[in-house]
């Protein structure tokens, strides 16, 4: 089994692995001052707007209208309620720059991390949902460094609310002040109480029905022959439902977290009312402050409920990010002896492994490929697998794997996978090998043809011999060949074997052939049952052999 | 009937009665307070009553909304579930495209349903509202807040437009990234493996940078929309809180047409941003809007099922005549055989090349695009798949999917006849041994057995086989191919397959 698979969570990591660096930090601070702007000026905006009206009746009520400055506040208004547009429009813009180009960062970083791992230990992530998990995880983050920069700002205002409360008398300001200080924990309590729970459920339940849905996709056809429809449909709906019950808890939730803030803003209008003093004007000013102090909070409504869900996908994240490795060295290593259990193959040889369905000869391939940990006994140059680095061991193989597994991109991205700077000239005569070339001189856009995810336009045969000929362009000492020929017709099979042969005499490259089908077998020289590569010969471990020096 | 949602929608014009009620309170209270009477009980319990009818009307609100959500989300599925998995017609869609538009789809369109449908049924009404209440006061202010309506149209229109092109890019550029992200990923054993991690590290560094500066020039245009929301929102307070003002003071640069006191005036003014609220509510539900109808779209498109051809009588012989079936970018056929009652044929050609798509045009799954079929009752015909269906169950109940009539003796000889004795005999439970949909506990090759005895025990005179002895060894193999050709006497079997030794003992071979 592959360690630590992407769903470990609880890393304990004490630092931000997600504190934002350099140009993205000081876009985020920008953000964070437009968002104090935008904050302060929505509560002047109302607050200067309600003393202005009580102030007016006042001096129109006791006839002063001419000692009455209504210039200056009537201006301030217009001015506000422009700096409140431009102010958020800047916030939005440039939390989302911040949030972008950090998480663009992250992204690149995660990869790099990822990539420099050794296959034979790294997180799995092979799997659709547990990429698509990924994603998902890096939006949720995205989604939160937008929102970043309202909490400080809303603070702000609320100190602001409390500054302006303060004309209505030192009471009415304490109680404002322990109100909103209060707010934020109650938000969080209230989320953690209402969300956590439902949101894992939802988790568990959509990961459940993925599964249920795909098992029951493959099997179409039997389901329409014996009119299995209905009970087909009963049962995943069953499935369906429980998602439903844990979303509607979860959205349910939210609603009873923003309808709290609601009643909680009417309360704390009512408690400033009851200890206000001071004039009319001075009383407005205070009401309608702290009115919209409560709802400015409303940012950490939403940070509170998103956080239920996301903080388990942060955690992943961390460990993700924390996983140390270095690149594996790319090292050019002269061909090595390659033991299987008790037999010993020296470079160039030629050999087909035996053994029924699902003895795990596939899985000898990729062991010996570096791309799983051992179960056989295998040891190369002499040194037992396990203590091979990943660098000196892919040197020495190249590998055509079962699902040949090729990478979105073009016809030629996927040969460069190979070899970096490979000429067209070696790109065809790859191909010819592969049985492949006329194919794709066939093509209009030729080796430039785009493939879908997991080559997508070609058909299975075919991507079997695009995976081939990438294998071939490597020209490592041993090629790994898993069911080279499945899906081809038999004149083409011939044809490949022939050429395949060709191409093993003139670069004497050694060969481990896994097929069920005769004709690649031809090609091997002797055969080996995968039994009798799970004991070891007493491996010579005193030495201390080349290759592992070179770590 | 008018649905939940819809419902949830008139809740929220219901909403600006609450907003009302806290703003006359508001109002009452400083009005009050300039004659000198200190706090006003009836304002105080009206603010308090206001907020407390405004949360009980949210909580109803989302209640009802889901509610409505999900039940419309169940006749959804009702409806998209049969079609996906049980409907005759072409459906070229993987298992993992399937599954979005059974899955992922469903909850876009719960979302859709719960936050933008209920929001939208209160945008027109609710702000008509807050307009009758606001005249009550001041028909002035109701007058102005009607008038910023009119700009704030045309701006939205112009902003809207091209927020909506901007978004619509944005999202293409963010589903090309990570679809690039998630193959990377994928492959990362297989490019660490040829060493062209260190390239691929900066290909892929260079591509999400790339989307991001792109995302950003994008999001200029999208968030003008929201900026012009906002605008009209402030202005709104702004004009009233300043024609109020001056009417009190008694300085307008007009006739009054109203004589306003500092309750009516200041009822105006909490009212405003009311006025703005439901807007902004749509506004903060466009996202959901934009990816529930995309997802309708895409759910809509599903092609109806193809009329069934009627099967004249019982099952005697099935001609099949040039037929070809073509999807987008491939083209299988044609293909010609003939069966009678009996006999064994193998379809047989490379992967991709459509043997299994010539067996679900046998079995009427799927049309053809030239050529003919022998219309056969689909009682006739049984299929045994290359990973049969398990349902939730003993392993008695998927035995009897097809025959649940099947008598003891029966499902003896069947399960003797595909070699599941040997199965049953290492387990306690015998046919009671309980299966989930993965069949967890039986490996590949019972899980095969399982189809066959299935389609024995239906006593269907037209079996097709789909590649029954892929990924087997050889003496399990072996077994397979000697039970096909035994039942191949009793009746009419058709497999798909490129195993050589199957088709070595076929009466008759097809090559695609």
């Amino acid at each position: 089994m592959n360690h630590g698979v992407y769903d470990v969570t609880s890393h304990g990591h004490k630092a931000d692995p997600f504190r934002l660096t350099g140009a993205s930090r000081r876009v985020l601070l920008m953000a964070l001052l437009s968002a104090v702007i935008a904050g302060l000026s929505a509560i002047g905006l109302l607050a200067l707007s309600g003393w202005f009206l009580t102030a007016a009746a006042v001096a129109g009520a006791t006839g002063t209208v001419a000692a009455f400055n209504y210039l200056v506040p009537s201006a301030f208004i217009r001015a506000l309620a422009i700096a409140r547009t431009v102010s958020r429009y800047g916030e939005r813009l440039l939390s989302h720059r911040a949030a972008l180009t950090g998480m663009a960062q992250l992204r690149g970083q995660l990869f790099g991390a990822l990539a420099s791992q050794d296959s034979r230990t790294a997180p799995d992530l092979s799997g659709g949902d547990a990429s698509a998990r990924l994603i998902g995880d890096i939006e949720s983050l995205e989604d939160l460094v937008v929102r970043r920069p309202t909490r400080p700002a809303n603070v702000v205002a609320a100190l602001l609310a409390i500054g302006l409360t303060l004309f209505a008398g030192w009471p009415a300001a304490l109680a404002l002040a322990l109100a909103l200080a209060g707010l934020p924990l109650l938000l969080r309590r209230l989320a953690e109480r209402l969300l956590r729970a439902p949101a894992v459920a939802a988790a568990a339940a959509q990961a459940a029905l993925r599964i249920a849905w795909i098992d029951y996709a493959a099997a179409r056809p039997e389901i329409i022959a014996y009119g299995l429809g209905d009970r087909v449909t009963a049962a995943l709906i069953a499935d369906a439902q429980r998602l439903d019950r844990a979303r509607a808890a979860l959205f349910r939730g939210e609603a009873a977290v923003a309808s709290m803030q609601l009643g909680y803003a009417a309360l704390v209008a009512g408690l400033v009312l009851a200890l206000a003093e001071g004039g009319a004007a001075y009383v407005a000013l205070a009401l309608l402050a702290a009115t919209a102090s409560v709802e400015a909070m409303a940012a950490f409504a939403r940070t509170a409920v998103r956080q239920a869900s996301v903080e388990e996908g942060l955690a992943r994240l961390a460990g993700l990010l924390a996983l140390d490795g270095t690149p594996a060295a790319d090292i050019t290593a002269a061909p090595m002896m390659l033991a299987l259990g008790a037999v010993r193959l020296a470079p160039g040889d030629r050999v087909a492994i035996t053994g029924v369905s699902g003895s795990g000869k596939t899985r000898l391939l990729e062991a010996i490929a570096g791309l799983r940990p051992a179960v056989h006994a295998i040891a190369i140059g002499d040194v037992p697998i396990d203590s091979i680095d990943a660098g000196n061991l892919r040197a020495q193989t190249a590998l055509s794997p079962q699902d040949a597994t090729l990478i979105a991109g073009t016809i030629a991205d996927n040969l460069r996978l190979a070899r970096p700077r490979v000429t067209t000239t070696d790109m065809q005569a790859v191909l010819h090998i592969a049985c492949l070339d006329a194919r794709v001189a066939a093509m209009p856009a030729g080796l430039d043809t785009l493939l879908g995810e997991g080559g997508g336009t070609l058909s299975g045969g075919e991507r079997k011999r695009l995976s081939l000929a990438r294998a071939l362009l490597a020209n490592r000492p041993w090629l790994l060949l898993d069911e080279p020929t499945e899906g081809l017709d038999s004149a083409t099979e011939a044809d490949l074997v022939q050429r395949l042969g060709g191409w093993l005499d003139a670069t004497g490259t050694g060969l481990l052939v896994v097929s069920h089908r005769r004709k690649p077998l031809a090609l091997a020289t002797r055969s080996l049952a995968i039994g009798d590569c799970e004991t070891a010969a007493s491996l010579p471990d005193q030495s201390m052999p080349a290759m592992a020096r070179n770590r | 009937m008018i649905s939940k949602q819809k419902r949830a929608g008139w809740l929220w014009v219901a909403d600006v009665a609450g907003a009302a009620l806290f703003a006359w309170g508001i109002a009452d209270a400083v009005a009050s307070w300039t004659g000198a009477d200190g706090a006003n009980s009836l304002a105080l319990a009206a603010i308090l009553a206001g907020g407390i009818t405004r949360a009980a009307i949210l909580l109803l609100v989302q209640r009802q909304a889901i509610a409505g959500a999900q039940a419309s989300v169940l006749a959804l599925r009702r409806n998209l579930f049969p079609r996906l998995l049980a409907q005759r017609g072409a459906i070229a869609a993987s298992l993992g495209q399937s599954a979005v538009l059974a899955i992922d789809h469903a909850a876009t369109i719960e979302n859709y349903e719960a936050r933008f449908v209920p929001v939208r049924t209160a945008a027109t009404a609710a702000p008509l509202l807050v307009i009758g209440f606001v005249a009550l006061a001041s028909p002035v202010s109701a007058g102005i807040l009607l008038a910023t309506l009119l700009p704030f149209i045309v701006f939205m229109i112009l902003a809207g437009t091209m927020a909506r092109r901007a978004s619509e890019r944005q999202l293409a550029a963010l589903g090309q990234l990570s679809g690039l992200f998630v193959d990377r990923i994928r492959t990362l054993g297989i490019i660490r493996h040829f060493g062209a991690e260190a390239r691929i590290t900066r290909q892929v560094q260079a591509a999400t940078s790339d989307v991001a500066e792109r995302t950003i020039d994008v999001l200029r245009a999208a968030f003008l929309s929201s900026a012009v929301l906002e605008f009209f929102s402030a202005l709104a307070v702004a004009l009233v809180a300043v024609y109020c003002g001056f009417s009190l003071l008694g300085l307008l640069p007009f006739p009054a047409p109203e004589s306003l006191d500092l309750r009516e005036a200041f009822f105006a003014l909490a009212m405003a941003p009311e006025f703005y609220l439901p807007m902004r509510r749509l506004a903060a539900a466009y996202h959901e809007k934009q990816l529930g109808e995309a997802a309708r779209l895409e759910l809509d498109a599903i092609p109806a099922p193809p009329p069934p051809r009627p099967a004249d009588a019982a099952y005697a012989a099935l001609s099949v005549d040039n037929v070809r079936i073509e999807w987008p970018g491939s083209s299988i056929g044609p293909v010609s055989f003939g069966i009678g009652g009996t006999g064994l044929v193998a379809l047989t050609g490379v992967t991709g090349s459509g043997k299994t798509s010539v067996l679900a045009a046998i079995a009427g799954q799927i049309g053809v695009t030239g050529g003919n079929i022998t219309a056969v009752d689909p009682q006739d015909i049984a299929w045994a798949a290359q990973r049969p269906l398990v349902l939730p169950g003993t392993l008695h109940d998927n035995l009897v999917l097809a025959a649940p009539a099947a008598g003891a003796a029966e499902i003896q000889a069947a399960v003797r006849a595909t070699g599941l004795d040997a199965l049953l005999a290492g387990r306690d439970a015998g046919l009671d041994l309980v299966l989930d949909h993965r069949g967890s506990g039986l490996s590949g090759g019972e899980r095969r057995r399982l189809g066959l005895a299935r389609a024995l025990l239906s006593g269907r005179p037209l079996l097709l086989c789909d590649e029954p002895t892929a990924d087997l060894d050889d003496d399990s193999a072996a077994a397979i191919i000697a039970l096909l050709l035994d039942e191949s006497r009793r009746r009419a079997v058709v497999v798909a397959t490129h195993d050589a030794r199957l088709v070595a003992v076929a009466d008759q071979t097809v090559h695609l």
